[in-house]
């Protein structure tokens, strides 16, 4: 009997479970939904008005395409993210995430697809785009010419809802010496300001790429602090790391990519829901009851010493698997938590793991078929 | 269409460089008016003599290297004005994609809201600017030139002319006389407004070409290269199109041929200052009205810049390498 998922709850109280659902019945919305909001957005400066359901997307991404030549950087990606998601990007080097994120903010035309960001087409309007966003490169170059404290205040100028006074507090949370000439700066240093510049402002959206990249393990600390803080006032973020355990401790949900296709989706409260179990038995076939059987998957691996070696993935409550297995006679039973890393190498290596949620044209493509 | 941050901050930036060849132009342009005052070039009217037949790959004609409009127009050919010029158009022009490009800042600032368009309209807003008042600079350094400079004539002796002969004979054999006097009084500098519109004209249409490249590149190496290659090849081909007949057509198709800051000076000397402004009158040895000229420089440059707008909008980003 396959184990009820309890409601997962984003962190502003949004059944997340719904509103995906609520995105796969309306395939369209988000073409008619962009509509809505960008007539809300459409005086300046005029902060983001919720008007149903639908305008609690933030961003969505439909068959998103980018090709160049023969070679295609990303390929049929359909993203959502919800407002108020601290929404992780994960894929080896090269997987096409920076790709998303410029197609995202107009720096890139998309070759197939569309996309919606706060109901905003970057392609028609990516100036509004970026009047609602405020973005972190994964190389952030700030004018050398200038010193830290000239930095924050030409962007804090340049965007209309630049705050200096907030990135310099962001700045000397982050003990960053503003007096310095960014020529003279450190890699570290000159990350510390480019996250000072983007935490500035407070646009609904904040899309940052590697920005903890390059930073002591302190402010690295003081960085996911800063993004929880964003996310707590209301805002949504979006951030692609190669530090599973950042994405682990603050992301709600996480796409992985991989040779530019959206390879998998996960809520996080799905993962931490989730086991492996390795352990040793006597040669004998393990069976699954009929119970259990959309909860666990048991890889068994014959070993010199004529003992078989047993995996066991579990996923939901662990009270009537641990029943099934305490009837097993297996010996050197070892349980650990189904990490992040576990399931970054299984996509990476793609593979099939258990409660794999199936990307989102998957998932529709099933509900059309049935 | 033009972003007040932006146009602050590509003031910043350019302003070194805006400075270094304002004062080396200014510099020059007043010493070389001062040069002038010391050559006396009647002394070399035998020698240029013997050189007539390669007046034709001259700027101007011989006769005006006598007069002193004509000397200090020259300033408007000379090379080292022509390459500070070039050297702010390049700079400038292949600075604003490719260079922020390849510094990787144009990420930084493209994240803010502020449209491709306006980010090239301020950035070439500034570089104009900045070329305006170099040109303006270079007639400002001839003016101090002309003003600050005294020349010294030779005071022709008295003569008669003997009937039928017609031979003049002095009448004295002193030491003949000399006068000191102002260059003002020789040289009126508003001759040389149209040679300063001509070598913005000029300037325009290299920071229109250079903004062009840069606008479809993403290296500012390769940018400067392609212009300057352009520049270099556009200079062979005027200098083969005056060497031979056979290949006159050439100077039909390259942009030197529209830069004529001395024929302005001449035609001022012989037809008035409003001649050079002339859109309709076509005087002698110019196959188009005086204006037409900058003005088609001007044009070429209006289309460089629209096309480097064009391809800019139309292009993708890169990240930054």
């Amino acid at each position: 009997m396959p184990q009820a998922t309890p409601a997962k709850r984003n962190p502003v109280g949004k059944n997340i479970d719904e509103l995906d659902t609520a995105c796969l019945v309306n395939r369209n919305s988000c073409t008619e939904n962009s509509e809505l909001t960008l007539a809300n957005n459409k005086g300046h400066n005029a902060p983001h008005q919720a008007t149903g359901d639908q305008d609690d997307e933030v961003l969505c991404c439909e068959g998103l395409s980018k090709r160049y030549g023969d070679f295609d950087a990303l390929i049929d990606c359909s993203v959502r993210i919800a407002r108020g998601d601290i929404f992780g990007l994960l894929g080896p080097n090269g997987a096409g995430k920076t790709t998303l994120i410029r197609l995202l903010l107009g720096y890139l035309h998309p070759t197939g697809g569309q996309c919606k960001v706060l109901g905003i087409d970057p392609v028609a309007d990516s100036v509004e785009v970026r009047r609602q966003v405020t973005y972190l490169p994964g190389d952030a170059r700030l004018p050398r010419h200038l010193r830290g404290d000239g930095v924050l205040r030409f962007f804090a100028e340049m965007h209309p809802l630049g705050d200096l006074h907030r990135s310099r507090e962001v700045a000397e949370i982050l003990e960053l010496n503003t007096k310095t000439r960014v020529a003279f700066m450190s890699t570290g240093m000159r990350q510390k300001l480019a996250l000072a510049v983007v935490l500035g402002p407070q646009t609904p959206l904040l899309i940052l790429d590697e920005p903890t990249a390059n930073l002591d393990p302190t402010v690295r600390a003081e960085v996911l602090r800063l993004v929880i803080e964003a996310r707590d006032s209301g805002r949504t973020v979006m951030l692609s790391s190669h530090v599973l355990s950042e994405i682990e401790d603050i992301c709600n949900r996480v796409a992985f990519l991989r040779h530019g296709r959206l390879a998998h989706e996960l809520q996080m409260s799905d993962l931490f829901q989730r086991h492996r179990m390795t352990a040793t038995t006597v040669g004998e076939s393990i069976m699954v009851p009929d119970a259990l059987a959309d909860q666990v998957v048991v890889r068994t691996t014959p070993s010199k010493t004529g003992r078989t070696r047993v995996q066991i993935d579990t996923a939901g409550d662990l009270g009537p698997i641990l029943t099934w297995i305490d009837s097993l006679c297996l010996t050197h039973i070892r349980f650990e938590p189904f990490g992040l890393r576990t399931v970054y190498d299984a996509v990476h290596d793609g593979q099939s793991f258990l409660g794999a949620k199936k990307t989102l044209p998957d998932r529709v493509s099933d509900e059309v078929s049935s | 269409m033009m972003n007040r941050v932006l146009l602050k901050k590509y003031i910043g930036q350019s302003s070194l460089l805006f400075f270094s060849c304002g004062l080396a132009l200014f510099a020059f342009s007043w010493i070389r008016v001062w040069v002038v005052s010391l050559i006396d070039m009647g002394q070399f009217q035998t020698i240029v003599e013997q050189f007539r037949e390669f007046e034709k790959f001259a700027p101007i004609e011989f006769d005006s290297l006598f007069t002193y409009p004509g000397r200090v127009g020259m300033t408007f050919d000379e090379p080292i004005v022509i390459l500070c010029i070039v050297i702010w158009c390049v700079a400038r022009g292949s600075d604003v994609i490719s260079g922020e490009l390849g510094r990787g800042t144009l990420e930084m600032v493209l994240s803010q809201p502020v449209s491709r368009t306006q980010l090239l309209v301020s950035h070439a807003a500034v570089s104009i600017l900045g070329l305006a008042l170099l040109c303006l600079l270079v007639w400002a350094g001839v003016g101090a030139g002309v003003y600050a400079t005294t020349v010294e004539e030779t005071l022709p002796p008295p003569t008669v002319r003997i009937p039928i002969v017609g031979i003049d004979l002095p009448l004295s054999v002193d030491d003949p006389q000399t006068q000191t006097l102002p260059l003002r009084d020789r040289v009126d500098v508003r001759v040389f407004a149209a040679s300063t519109f001509h070598l913005f004209a000029f300037g325009f249409f290299v920071l229109g070409l250079a903004t062009l490249f840069s606008s479809t590149d993403r290296y500012r190496w390769r940018t400067v290269g392609s212009t300057v290659a352009f520049y270099i090849l556009q200079m062979v081909m005027f200098g083969l199109g005056k060497a031979a007949e056979s290949l006159e057509y050439l100077l039909y198709i390259t942009f030197f041929s529209c830069y004529k800051p001395q024929k302005m000076s001449s035609i001022v000397a012989s037809e008035g200052l409003a001649a050079p402004w002339s859109l309709t009158h076509v005087y002698s040895n110019i196959w188009l009205p005086p204006m037409v000229y900058p003005l088609i420089l001007i044009g070429l440059g209006v289309v460089c810049f629209s096309l480097a707008t064009v391809c800019f909008n139309k292009r993708d980003l890169p990240a930054p390498l």
